[in-house]
């Protein structure tokens, strides 16, 4: 099959199987920065933006998300622009393996759009289809607390 | 693995023909799909074109499109009224990724044994709008039990009345992210000091669900100050499989207490 679709602000046209999953046709166009995780929604590694809602890609059948948006967390900063986001996850300790990261990053990105002060809980909640077995979420928690302070009632954008 | 043909209709005539084919099967968030074989179907229609995302109140009757995702209902519903058990059961579903793609009508569709929201609707006696080869107005319960009702039809909506009931909702999960091993569905409705109404769901079960009809009718008409917690428990007896907690005798003792539990919660208040 083929078929278009944003990615990162770049509308293009990939070829993908009827039943392939979302997860697959990124990285293997190029978009590593998407990691293979669980494949089954539950680690949140793989995790993107479809039309800017935060969504497991390993669970997205690819001929499903023709014509759509889709965000990964290089969409959102990088190693030259880093995001506010991205930088408080470094300066916190939040990264260790890095694994979970791009997800954690995604997940947190989603919240504070929707959400600029959350609590703690909220924050918990947010990040809740999420896992890391390294830092043990604490500096995680602390990141996205640091990041809602520096971005204020701002724009995530 | 032999092509899957996609079809992307742009209306619900479309789609009502597209469904009646053989092996063609609907395709909303795609969650429940990727949990089966796909190898047996032949086609599948995206139904994310279609005007079904969408949510009306009118007349106390709220109407719930069918590719409204777990989040959108219960960003909606939060509004509405935050009490509300539908608000209860399907924000604490899965995860917030999940919640963005799991839909109404494929839950509904597919009712998986750990579903948080078909013994909901089912306690609300809600109804469910199809086209296809059965076009119309069905009651939840029928659909899920009818093979020849579901066959071939397409679910556009979900329909049930707004009536204030006092409620409860709990799943059993061990870690937050879950498959609940079952869950329970408690709505009461309150007159003076009398339980006016009562509806008790447990999905999980043998039979994928069970209402509890002996509480419903211990309840019903009692004075309030003479509900017996402890005699309720005792009533409870419902056949679990055992395939995901390991002794279905515990898993019965386990729901009679947190029956008990949220009874007492809403009775109560704790």
């Amino acid at each position: 099959m083929e078929g278009a679709f944003t990615v990162n602000g770049k509308n293009k046209k990939f070829t993908f199987t009827s039943d392939e999953r979302l997860l697959f046709t990124l990285r293997e166009n190029g978009y590593t920065d998407v990691k293979n995780g669980c494949q089954e929604g539950e680690c949140g590694a793989c995790l993107i933006l479809l039309d800017n809602k935060p969504v497991n890609s390993c669970q997205v059948l690819t001929a499903s998300a023709i014509g759509k948006n889709i965000k990964t967390v290089k969409g959102i900063g990088d190693l030259h622009s880093p995001h506010i986001i991205q930088r408080a996850f470094v300066e916190t300790g939040a990264v260790q393996c890095g694994f979970c990261t791009p997800g954690m990053i995604i997940a947190s990105y989603a919240l504070l759009r929707d959400n600029p002060d959350p609590s703690e809980k909220e924050i918990k909640n947010g990040l809740d289809g999420n896992l890391c077995r390294c830092t043990g979420y604490m500096k995680i928690i602390e990141a996205v607390k640091l990041a809602a302070e520096r971005l204020g009632n701002g724009v995530v954008e | 693995m032999k092509e899957i043909n996609w079809n992307y209709p742009k209306t619900l005539a479309d789609a009502a023909k597209l469904v009646q084919q053989e092996n063609v099967v609907p395709h909303g968030g795609g969650t429940g799909l990727l949990l089966r074989n796909l190898s047996g179907i032949d086609g599948l229609i995206e139904l994310s074109q279609l005007p079904l995302r969408y949510i009306n109140v009118t007349n106390g009757i709220i109407e719930i499109g069918s590719m409204n995702t777990y989040a959108e209902v219960v960003s909606v519903l939060m509004k509405v009224d935050p009490e509300h058990i539908l608000v209860k059961s399907l924000r604490n579903s899965a995860n917030t990724p999940l919640r963005n793609r799991i839909t109404i009508g494929g839950s509904i569709a597919m009712f998986p044994p750990w579903s948080d929201l078909v013994g909901t609707l089912l306690a609300l006696d809600a109804d469910v709008m199809l086209i296809g080869k059965n076009d119309g107005q069905f009651p939840v319960e029928e659909y899920i039990n009818d093979k020849d009702v579901r066959d071939k039809s397409l679910i556009t909506a979900v329909k049930f009345n707004l009536s204030k009931w006092r409620s409860y909702h709990y799943r059993d999960i061990r870690t937050k992210s879950d498959y609940p091993a079952f869950n329970i569905t408690i709505l009461l409705k309150q007159i003076m000091n009398k339980i006016e109404d009562s509806r008790v769901i447990i999905v999980g079960t043998v039979k994928k669900y069970s209402r509890l009809t002996i509480i419903e009718e211990y309840l019903i008409n009692r004075d309030i100050g003479k509900i017996n917690i402890e005699e309720i428990e005792k009533l409870v007896e419902v056949k679990f499989a055992g395939k995901r907690i390991e002794d279905p005798e515990y898993s019965n003792h386990l729901a009679s207490i947190e029956l008990g539990r949220g009874i007492e919660q809403i009775l109560r208040g704790h």
